[in-house]
């Protein structure tokens, strides 16, 4: 695979991908968040523009005798970041107004208190269907030569799919199905079966994953309304292109589920 | 040809970021609240032709300026303590600028919510 010009994140978000992969943290921990559709839009040309100002990394949970490999809040904080308690004594970072969040994945119950990763010296935040996006990461070389990780597209849009309708903020549930439609062009039926095959979902989440009408509806909506998606029109897919996508994807998930 | 004004996509992303720089604002204040102030000064004393510097850590409190010796011992982690006091009053300002940018956002797009009355 190419590698992808480091010029696709800003200065500080760049140099810390670049030092948390000297370190070895990407060995077993992968960037997740919005910034991870703007890799996609260097390697499969997806087209989504909008980002937040917040690096959220998935770290793998090590065996709590586990000694410390990496001082990484030594590291960020080494870079011009400073570390701030937020709410429960969860510890972000934030330099030149980027903020930097790491989460790992919760199993089950409604713990939501950070846990301490004494591999990495930090601690992290307890999130659902973590598991998927760090079962199914792929390799993402820099065009300076350092490499870091990424969830799979397909994990990236069954991640989306599923916690969108748990956002407490609608908004940002749109915005999720938003990525899942940018998504649905780079697809691959594999990757899909491989996730949906490693969970366990009651059939709440069953239902919420075969409905797809939410994809269909924000996206056309936002294809209309939104300007910035405007100016880049002759990129994306257009509305019916996402409709019918959006039916294939449903029968394949229901296919892969019921299978 | 007319661009609709309202998008829930980006006032959401908008209103999103407002909410989090004021968190993380609060929290940095706090963090803030509870570091050292003032700047480290050093002063040298010859006393029976040998020569001795002293810390002192300077700073205003009510109005009056205060020096307060810092013994030897205690001068690393002042520095350290002081650089991230640096650091954190650097990231206030950032987030404050940040903060006003998205209000003027968010009010001209309130602004333009409100419908133009009839002939006007």
């Amino acid at each position: 695979m190419r590698p992808v010009a480091e010029a696709v994140f800003p200065r500080p978000i760049g140099s810390l991908i670049l030092s948390l992969s000297s370190a070895g943290f990407f060995e077993r921990s992968i960037l997740i968040g919005s910034w991870v559709m703007a890799v996609y839009g260097e390697l499969y040309g997806v087209s989504y523009v909008l980002r937040t100002l917040d690096l959220d990394f998935a770290v793998e949970v090590a065996h709590p005798r586990v000694r410390l490999r990496a001082d990484v809040e030594g590291l960020i904080s080494g870079l011009g970041f400073t570390g701030f308690f937020a709410a429960g004594g969860w510890k972000k970072f934030t330099g030149e107004g980027y903020e930097v969040e790491f989460f790992v994945h919760r199993s089950g119950g409604r713990n939501e208190e950070p846990r301490a990763l004494p591999e990495w010296g930090i601690n992290a935040l307890p999130l659902p269907f973590i598991r998927m996006l760090l079962d199914f990461s792929q390799p993402v070389a820099l065009d300076t030569g350092a490499s870091f990780r990424i969830p799979r597209p397909g994990a990236y849009f069954l991640h989306k799919l599923l916690i969108s309708p748990r956002r407490q903020a609608k908004e940002k549930g749109k915005r999720d199905l938003d990525q899942c439609a940018a998504l649905m062009g780079v697809l691959d039926h594999d990757t899909i079966r491989k996730v949906l095959a490693s969970l366990r979902l009651g059939p709440r989440t069953r239902r919420v994953l075969t409905s797809s009408a939410g994809v269909r509806s924000t996206y056309s909506t936002n294809l209309r309304n939104h300007r910035l998606l405007r100016r880049t029109r002759g990129r994306l897919p257009r509305c019916g292109t996402v409709l019918r996508r959006a039916q294939e994807w449903k029968r394949m998930i229901l296919v892969a589920l019921n299978g | 040809m007319n661009v609709a004004e309202k998008d829930p996509a980006v006032e959401g992303l908008l209103k999103d970021e407002h909410r989090r720089c004021l968190e993380v604002l609060a929290a940095l204040r706090e963090k803030v609240g509870h570091l050292p102030k003032g700047a480290l000064n050093v002063r040298e004393k010859s006393v029976g032709g040998k020569s001795y510097r002293y810390h002192y850590l300077v700073f205003r409190e009510g109005g009056r300026v205060v020096n307060r010796h810092i013994p030897k011992s205690d001068l690393p982690a002042l520095r350290v303590q002081l650089r991230e006091r640096d650091q954190c009053r650097k990231e206030i300002a950032t987030y404050r600028r940040r903060i006003a940018y998205l209000e003027r956002l968010l009010r001209a797009r309130q602004r333009r919510k409100v419908p133009r009355a009839p002939g006007g």
